[in-house]
């Protein structure tokens, strides 16, 4: 898809819009939905942002690398980590975070393990590692709470993640650790670009892949590690790739790409914390999904240029434009056969050649003043009859093109006959085109 | 339902008695270990389809799917028809089966639509569907059997005491209508609340309601001291039911359908110019493998079935090469999963490793205070005996296994600088450069430790191929034929 500066700027301007709207879910909330931004609201809501923000980021290089269902076997793996750090130090956040880290971790070396010596494919690595880690972790969680451990009462909720866990000094954690992922990220910005797109290119010009791609695995297992408590083991993928997903489908370019993503994380990890923090029978995780996934289907349908609501008006646009050249040319032609550009073609004529598509581009071209109605048949106008030969003329020269364009040297374009081609080619081959098509009549 | 049972109960008892019918069924071991292993035969010969079209993960998206259609089933059942809540009714299962086939078909859409990537598409699909289910769940349903721990382990260890009852003597059905004298009426102020009023007051209105009316089945009419003679009934866990018709409706389809699905597995294109119809056959096993989500979901929940699916056959798909043996050993291996996977629950693996001791061991030398008792998840811990049965044939399949590629590698190793050694010595004893030859520097020649060379040349001369004499390593007799046997061989043989 081409890119133009003009593009890019309105890209920008997207995200500014994005960023303002998620913004205005605050008073929007507040004096529509009668939220009451106590204290605790405050700080479930920040730090649901700031997780999204996380997870936001890094799930774009999850999105772009394939990695998608990696992300939801590392989630999955994380549990039982969860669960042995609580044994060994009892309801520690940071510890329980870090066993969750490490358990993702070795998960992910267990997969590579599994498809690097067997003939067993990703996949099944994938299925296999997820199924037996979880079944670990729920073993594990099973057997603590058998043994009616008082404290763990709040280790349920690193399965669907519980918003209302979180408190002020977890929100200074989650910031300090985003910070120093985003720091990571910017001083490798440029690696970590190269081996999502082409890490082929990158080991070929001396980049060393296999750290870079640790390195940059290791920042997701820290996002999904963060994001757990939120959104909790199953669903933290979902919150991984959502952003990723909706923010691919409005720009072209990385950097574009990951700020986007950031606005809609931290949109899809707020609302969705706020809304479990008030109606504390919904549990978060769920919430964060579907609001996740509303921004996705928004994203996939209206996005400029790829959205599918503008592949369907472009295709609709086309199929008339294509009906109306090719009904404006039988017209022409049956001018030309009768020798009489006055004469009245009868529709019916027009049908059996074309089929029914000519009803759209006669009402295309009636509405453009190209032709009118005249009892049962069609006659061209002035301005008709001038863009039929305007036609005409093009695709003589195109035809001319394609013959004599190698021998004469003319500039190489690819011919698309819907367009002028007096707009593709320099001036001075237009003129020899010209001459050959004089020369020919 | 109720009918197959009756009839499965009457065969039985045509080998065991009454009572200890009764105790089987009633030995949440028994039950536990039986379901399991059905939902292992059952996931275990669809999953060796599955592995082998590389199409593992889509038991991962059907499962997360099923659950949003049992809770919608579920819904639509208890609120709009206002049907008793039945986890077992085949109406689940139908919804849940439709909606597994609906995932793969959107799957396929989101795929073809080019905007997202099919892992992507996959990976916003699981999520989405399952948090849509939770939603559901936690707002809508306060029913005891669907809640958000079912979802995750299932209850397989209480399959027991969810029973119909059959009775086959002094079978008598007792309904109590308002007019019967057994009735029990109470009486019940209906407007005292709104009223303010106490019951006594005249403005009082009264509404009569029945206590104990409706059918009584006659285990429960026998129960509540409606009828004299103990009805003989046999208690039938519903679970079993399901899941056992289930397994045999599996059976049939791999056995009936095993040239097709084999074909179409391994060669789709040759099955389709062949007048196969592979894309049929491929929604048919979608359809299976939705089914018997469904059926395990009450046993096992909706993540770990995808366990059942997945970690027999790929043990099985380790240690052979044949269809039709990775079609015996899977279910093998998942079967044993289920029966010694109680054990692991309740601390015991292949009782042959007790968790108590580990933990008492643990506690003692760590100085923790860990519970000294391991009691835990029944279904998790099947999972869990089938990864270690994985594993195990991961490191020790004759063919594949790490150990066996490791003596293999080992092997080709030894012979390769066997071959090597003998070559240059063959070289150069041919045009007699014993310049070449010398014992003692001959490692210098490979580029090898003395101690390597030292190794390799005990090796030939114990096989008596090579022969050191005045400090000149020669080749035997024999030797000579060695060489000149894999020089003819190899690839690279000189003229």
């Amino acid at each position: 898809m081409p890119q133009n500066p003009t593009e890019d700027r309105s890209v920008w301007l997207v995200i500014g819009v994005m960023a303002a709207l998620a913004l205005l879910f605050v008073p929007f909330s507040q004096i529509v939905l009668g939220v009451n931004y106590d204290y605790t609201v405050r700080t479930v809501a920040l730090g649901g942002a700031l997780l999204g923000v996380v997870s936001g980021v890094l799930g774009c290089f999850a999105v772009l690398r394939r990695q998608s269902l990696l992300g939801d076997a590392l989630s999955h793996a994380a549990l039982p980590g969860v669960a042995i750090a609580f044994l060994v130090a009892g309801r520690e956040l940071g510890v329980l975070l870090i066993g969750a880290g490490v358990a993702s971790w070795v998960g992910v070396q267990f997969i590579q393990a599994i498809t690097r010596t067997t003939r067993l494919k990703q996949d099944a690595a994938m299925g296999i590692t997820l199924t037996t880690w979880f079944a670990l972790g729920i073993a594990l969680l099973a057997y603590i709470q058998a043994s009616g451990n008082a404290s763990q009462a709040g280790l349920n909720t690193f399965i669907f993640g519980q918003a209302a866990a979180i408190v002020e000094s977890d929100v200074i954690m989650i910031a300090v650790v985003g910070a120093v992922v985003f720091i990571t990220l910017g001083l490798l910005w440029k690696e970590f670009k190269l081996i999502t797109f082409d890490p082929e290119f990158a080991g070929a010009n001396g980049f060393h892949i296999t750290v870079l791609q640790t390195l940059l695995l290791t920042l997701i297992v820290i996002a999904i590690v963060l994001g757990l408590q939120l959104a909790g083991v199953i669903l933290m993928v979902g919150m991984l790739i959502a952003p990723g997903i909706a923010a691919r489908q409005w720009t072209h370019r990385l950097g574009q790409m990951v700020l986007l993503s950031a606005v809609f994380g931290a949109f899809a990890g707020g609302v969705g914390a706020i809304i479990s923090a008030v109606d504390t029978d919904v549990p978060t995780g769920p919430t964060i999904i579907v609001v996740a996934f509303s921004v996705v289907v928004i994203s996939l349908g209206f996005a400029p240029g790829r959205g599918l609501l503008w592949t369907l008006l472009r295709a609709r646009q086309d199929r008339r434009r294509f009906a109306a050249q090719n009904v404006l040319r039988d017209i022409y032609l049956y001018n030309l056969s009768h020798d009489d550009p006055d004469i009245v073609v009868p529709q019916q004529f027009l049908v059996d050649l074309r089929g029914s598509i000519v009803r759209t581009g006669l009402t295309a071209l009636e509405h453009n003043g190209a032709v009118v109605r005249v009892n049962g048949g069609w006659r061209l106008t002035g301005a008709g009859l001038q863009a039929a030969e305007a036609d005409a003329h093009n695709q003589q020269l195109w035809d001319l093109y394609r013959v004599y364009g190698d021998e004469l040297k003319l500039p190489l374009v690819a011919e698309d006959r819907q367009k002028d081609i007096r707009a593709l080619l320099p001036e001075h081959a237009i003129e020899r085109l010209e001459d050959l098509r004089e020369g020919a009549a | 339902m109720y009918a197959i049972e009756s009839l499965v109960i009457q065969f039985l008892l045509n080998f065991v008695g009454r009572e200890e019918l009764n105790a089987f069924f009633r030995d949440p071991r028994a039950v536990a270990t039986v379901l399991g292993a059905l939902i292992a035969i059952s996931g275990a010969l669809l999953g060796t389809y599955l592995l082998l079209r590389g199409m593992s993960l889509t038991s991962d998206a059907i499962s997360h799917t099923v659950l949003l259609g049992i809770v919608v089933a579920f819904l639509i059942m208890t609120r709009l028809l206002n049907q008793p809540p039945d986890l077992a009714s085949p109406w689940l299962i139908v919804g849940a089966g439709a909606a597994g086939v609906a995932t793969v078909v959107l799957t396929e859409l989101i795929q073809r639509s080019g905007l997202v990537k099919q892992d992507a598409a996959l990976g916003l699909a699981f999520p989405l569907l399952f948090a849509v289910a939770v939603i559901l769940v936690a707002r809508f349903i306060d029913d005891v059997h669907l809640d958000a721990d079912s979802v995750m382990v299932g209850e397989i260890g209480v399959a027991w005491a969810n029973t119909n009852s059959h009775c086959f003597e002094n079978c008598e059905t007792v309904v109590i209508t308002p007019d019967d004298p057994r009735a029990e009426v109470s009486r019940q102020c209906s407007n005292c609340r709104d009223l303010g009023i106490s019951p006594r007051d005249p403005k009082a209105e009264f509404i009569e309601s029945c206590t104990n009316c409706g059918e009584y089945s006659p285990a429960q009419a026998w129960q509540v001291g409606l009828i004299d003679e103990e009805p003989a009934t046999v208690f039938f866990p519903r679970a079993l039911a399901v899941m056992g018709i289930l397994t045999l409706l599996t059976i049939g389809f791999v056995t009936i359908l095993y040239k097709e699905l084999k074909l179409a597995s391994f060669d789709s294109a040759l099955a389709q110019a062949l007048g196969f119809r592979p894309g049929a056959l491929t929604y048919a096993l979608m359809v299976m493998v939705s089914l018997v989500a469904v059926g395990a979901f009450d046993a096992v929940g909706s993540i770990l079935v995808i366990a059942f699916f997945i970690i027999p056959p790929a043990a099985a798909y380790l240690l052979t090469d044949r269809l039709s043996l990775m079609l015996l050993i899977a279910p093998v291996i998942g079967t044993a999963g289920a029966y010694f996977g109680y054990d692991l629950a309740r601390g015991s693996l292949f009782g042959l490793v007790h968790l108590n001791d580990i933990l008492a061991w643990i506690n003692t030398t760590f100085g923790v205070s860990l519970p000294a008792t391991w009691d835990s998840s029944i279904s998790a811990s099947m999972v869990l005996v089938m990864a270690i049965l994985f594993i195990a044939a991961w490191v020790f399949s004759p063919r594949y296994g790490l150990v066996a590629t490791l003596i293999r590698r080992g092997r080709q190793r030894r012979v390769f600088a066997d071959q090597v050694v003998m070559g240059h010595i063959y070289n150069h004893q041919q045009i007699g450069e014993t310049g070449e030859l010398a014992a003692d520097s001959l490692h210098q020649h490979f580029d090898w430790t003395p101690t390597r060379m030292q190794i390799a040349l005990a090796r030939l001369r114990a096989l008596n191929l090579v022969r050191v004499q005045d400090n000149l390593v020669l080749l035997t007799d024999h030797g000579m034929q060695a060489v000149e046997a894999f020089r003819q061989n190899s690839l690279g043989v000189r003229a």
